[in-house]
């Protein structure tokens, strides 16, 4: 699943600790969501859309199927 | 009985590192859940003191039956439950951190934990034919031996898969 995450954390000028610490997950959670190594639980999902104010469809979109 | 001692010596002085302040705290918590979060350092914290506690119980328990130290009957029965009774509080523990660690940390967990159980069940399965051809015969101790390193293992392989 592709995702917005880097982006918009950069648009807030946080670090991956600040989000980690506002999501209450590890930085290597936020690290491994960001680089696509790991896709989130729809809870987290649902944390990380209402932390930057948009919908979850506006920050991940699944990969292009084959 | 060494691998017990042993493992009480390490869990000691991985407590001892938990409770320096400074670097080495953050080191060594990384080390052992990632950057980890506050909530899951202390259930760490508990459940690595509530470990050194039963292998405690269970090494001197075992020394105090093996020795003659104490009476038989029932203070030996009761000597010989204390590790029980703590075993339960750590699985208690180990229940508690498995629930409310950040969920990438439950995943890494989970899959060390399939690789130490699983791994380590077809490896001893495996030696048992490597003992009818006269390899030396592996005690309980080194079956949980080898359960734990597979266990530290998948942590590691986990925590470098997901950096």
């Amino acid at each position: 699943m592709k995702n917005r995450l880097k982006v918009l954390r950069a648009e807030h000028d946080w670090t991956q600790a600040r989000l980690a610490s506002e999501l209450q997950v590890s930085r290597q959670t936020v690290n491994a969501i960001e680089t696509g190594k790991y896709d989130p639980s729809l809870p987290l999902a649902f944390a990380i859309a209402r932390t930057f104010g948009q919908r979850i469809e506006d920050i991940f979109e699944p990969e292009e199927q084959m | 009985m060494p691998y017990i001692l042993l493992v009480s010596r390490l869990l000691y002085y991985m407590i001892r590192m938990f409770d320096m302040t400074g670097g080495t705290r953050k080191s060594l918590s990384a080390w052992l859940c990632g950057d980890t979060t506050p909530r899951d350092r202390r259930n760490m914290r508990r459940l690595l003191w509530l470990m050194f506690a039963w292998a405690v119980s269970f090494a001197g328990g075992a020394q105090l039956v093996r020795r003659d130290m104490i009476p038989t009957g029932a203070f030996a029965w009761i000597a010989a439950a204390i590790p029980m009774v703590m075993a339960v509080f750590v699985l208690i523990a180990f229940g508690r951190f498995l629930r409310e660690t950040d969920e990438l940390n439950r995943r890494i967990q989970l899959q060390a934990l399939a690789l130490g159980f699983g791994g380590g069940w077809f490896a001893m399965a495996g030696y048992r034919v490597f003992e009818l051809l006269g390899a030396p015969a592996i005690d309980m101790g080194g079956v949980v031996l080898v359960m734990t390193l597979l266990y530290a293992i998948g942590g590691v392989v986990g925590r470098i898969r997901y950096r």
